[in-house]
């Protein structure tokens, strides 16, 4: 808006030059197309002359030659010829009107040649012996003998019309500037609030001024863009809210499940085999209660309501008590774990958050686990870079195929997908690492490790 | 491990599913907890408590007639014993950590038995230490009320150090416990920098516990993690 007030504020100055430009112009070329019209109506002094020159006199009186009486008639002008010596009028025209005297004294004589006979314009020629006097029909001419001029003005002439003319340019100036300023003022809450549509935030503009019309539409507009927001946000809200309420109603149940899957797995008193059930109920018990955390922070973490608290961590530390953590709880041993830090470096600091992160590095691990039934090693190193903290936990178990593992780096999870999706459908766990990573302004790269099965990634910014 | 005194406490167990708590019970018993009582609902754990005076109250937090929350500070006017709570909701793990309740330990639901002994017996042995509380090692006992080490007869004293490490690993019993951790135990929070006097003293508990401090059996290396107490009788 602010670089558009000015273009628009040039467009109309633009506007107004180009406007007074063109009526200058209009008001010249009108002037002159007036005037040429004008010339060869504008010479009865002239035909006056050419009458009188054209009126002979003959043995039998006065004559006017032929061309230049038809012309007269033609035009339905009269003429008379008024003699020197007796004022009479000795020749006229043969329609002269009833109302022009035949006599005339030096008076009539002077009002004549600077007025009318009778409403006639009239027009002298000189002759030898006396006048010749055109009468023009009534109101075809306007004799403008009368007003006189101050030398001064008709001197000063060419500067009053400059100045007339400036303003006038100034008044069609002024009129723009009222007309387009209150444009302006109507326009600009409608721009400011047409740019703060997209921010998403509620726009009001009062309905009033030229351009109501489009602030009740902008109004309305912004009322549904929010109404749709809230509605939006409601759902997301209630679908995260649906999966922690459906997760914490199996919480309890799986409880008892686990609980007593443990203890039939312990029972040295039962068959072997059926101990073997009891501890693949254990199992899968275990897999459910961690596919309901991930379900939960999955979808917090995607519609952004899990809070992020972030403070100054050792990332050394924290993955290093994740690893203790499993080996502290892997009984049988199935799964030992190689700590492929140096041992120089007992700290790397990143901006965390301690339980998201520590999730992240389990969930990788448990990764592990879940992908190798029949047992596997895991590696975890942490390295510390220029820029960067690498969290690696990797494994020599079955690893994937490079088809799968570029899907995994590149496709989105089929829990955010918006498509339908068909395809083998991989864990949530990866999905929790990746969107915490994210949040930590990292990312999660997977790639195939040195030890043969899967290596996982964490490139976290380093806090120096 | 010199622990069976431990498994004498008397546990109420508080929670409003009556299959939750004849499970957490059975696991009890099996883990050779004798004096155990259950109660469904706020007003039977108060009337429960009053007679039974527990030793340690594990607490379910939603209760049909009021929250295990307000349930702890009614049993704490009553009586100091440690609490544990389980709760269905992960979500509730922010207000353990972040609000300092009160509560001992907390653990989210599905929960494994082990783990559930394991933290019990973590918060008794925390809250109940024995009047002559000998520990058990392959070649040595440790007097933890005297801060000395008995070794084939002879008494050998142990520094404030050695005795913050030795508790935190033996609190741990069986576990490993992380570098990072017994720094901490040995030097507060955030302690970097500290692996070498670490190793340092951790090499000279050994010569005091061990018979042969560079063939450690009792307190044992996880090479880059942590270490390992090990304790006869467990």
């Amino acid at each position: 808006m602010m670089n558009s007030i000015p273009k628009l504020i040039r467009r109309f100055v633009g506007i107004w030059l180009l406007s007074s430009f063109l009526l200058i112009v209009l008001n010249f070329v009108m002037l002159v197309i007036v005037a040429l019209k004008q010339s060869p109506n504008g010479t009865p002094w002239k035909a006056a002359e050419q009458a009188a020159a054209a009126l002979k006199r003959t043995e039998k009186g006065y004559v006017l030659s032929g061309p230049v009486s038809d012309e007269l008639k033609s035009h339905h002008v009269w003429a008379i010829f008024i003699e020197d010596a007796t004022h009479q009028v000795v020749w006229h025209t043969d329609h002269l009107p009833d109302s022009v005297p035949l006599k005339f004294s030096l008076s009539d004589v002077a009002d004549l040649t600077r007025g009318y006979i009778d409403g006639y314009p009239t027009f002298t020629g000189k002759l030898e012996q006396g006048l010749m006097v055109l009468g023009y029909p009534k109101d075809s001419f306007w004799k403008h003998m009368w007003p006189s001029w101050d030398y001064q003005f008709i001197a000063n002439l060419p500067k009053m019309i400059l100045f007339l003319l400036s303003i006038n340019v100034a008044l069609i100036f002024l009129i723009y500037m009222i007309a387009n300023s209150r444009l302006l003022k109507s326009v600009r809450p409608i721009a400011n609030g047409i740019q703060a549509l997209p921010t998403g935030k509620p726009v009001y503009i009062r309905e009033r001024g030229l351009l109501s019309e489009l602030s009740v539409n902008i109004n309305r507009t912004s009322e549904v863009l929010q109404s749709q927001n809230d509605q939006l946000r409601k759902k997301e809200t209630a679908r995260a809210n649906w999966i922690a309420g459906v997760s914490h109603d199996i919480r309890t149940p799986l409880s008892m499940v686990m609980g007593y899957a443990e203890q039939l797995k312990n029972d040295s008193g039962l068959p072997d085999s059926v101990q073997k059930k009891a501890m693949v109920i254990y199992q899968q018990s275990q897999r459910m209660s961690n596919l309901i955390r991930d379900l939960n922070l999955a979808s917090k973490l995607e519609y952004n309501m899990q809070p992020v608290k972030q403070k100054r961590e050792n990332a050394v530390a924290l993955v290093r008590q994740v690893v203790v953590d499993f080996m502290n709880t892997d009984i049988e041993k199935k799964y030992p774990m190689e700590w492929e830090t140096e041992d120089t470096l007992s700290s790397c600091f990143v901006n965390a958050d301690r339980d998201l992160l520590k999730r992240a590095v389990s969930n990788l691990i448990q990764n592990c686990i879940n992908h190798n039934e029949n047992g596997c090693t895991v590696y975890v190193s942490v390295q510390s870079t220029e820029k960067s903290c690498n969290i690696c936990v990797e494994d020599d178990g079955i690893g994937i195929s490079e088809a799968e593992r570029k899907a995994l780096n590149t496709a989105p999870h089929y829990m955010v997908c918006d498509t339908n999706t068909t395809g083998q459908r991989h864990g949530l766990g990866l999905k929790i690492v990746k969107q915490i990573a994210a949040s930590h302004g990292g990312k999660t790269l997977v790639e195939h490790s040195s030890h043969g099965g899967l290596a996982v990634k964490m490139i976290l910014p380093r806090l120096q | 491990m010199a622990s069976e005194y431990l498994k004498t406490k008397r546990i109420l167990l508080v929670d409003d599913e009556p299959e939750l708590l004849d499970m957490v019970g059975s696991i009890l018993t099996e883990g050779g907890f004798e004096r155990i009582k259950t109660a469904g609902s706020v007003k039977e754990a108060i009337a429960a408590a009053e007679e039974f005076y527990p030793e340690l109250a594990i607490l379910d937090v939603m209760l049909p007639d009021g929250s295990g929350f307000s349930l702890m500070k009614e049993l704490r006017d009553s009586g100091d014993y440690p609490i544990l709570f389980l709760t269905a909701r992960g979500e509730e793990e922010d207000k353990f950590k972040g609000f300092g309740l009160g509560a001992d330990d907390y653990m989210v639901k599905p929960f494994s038995p082990k783990e559930l002994l394991y933290r019990i017996m973590a918060i008794l042995r925390r809250c109940y230490k024995e009047e002559d509380s000998l520990v058990k090692l392959c070649h040595s006992e440790i007097d933890f009320a005297r801060a000395e080490v008995v070794k084939g007869g002879k008494s050998i004293p142990l520094t404030a150090k050695e005795h913050a490490l030795l508790l935190a690993l033996y609190r741990n019993a069986g576990r490993i416990v992380s570098i990072d951790a017994l720094c901490e135990a040995a030097w507060g929070e955030n302690p970097f920098g500290y692996e070498n006097s670490l190793m340092a003293h951790i090499r000279r508990i050994r010569e005091k516990i061990e018979q042969n401090p560079s063939r450690p059996v009792s307190l044992l290396t996880v090479k880059g993690l942590g270490y390992k107490l090990m304790v006869e009788g467990d």
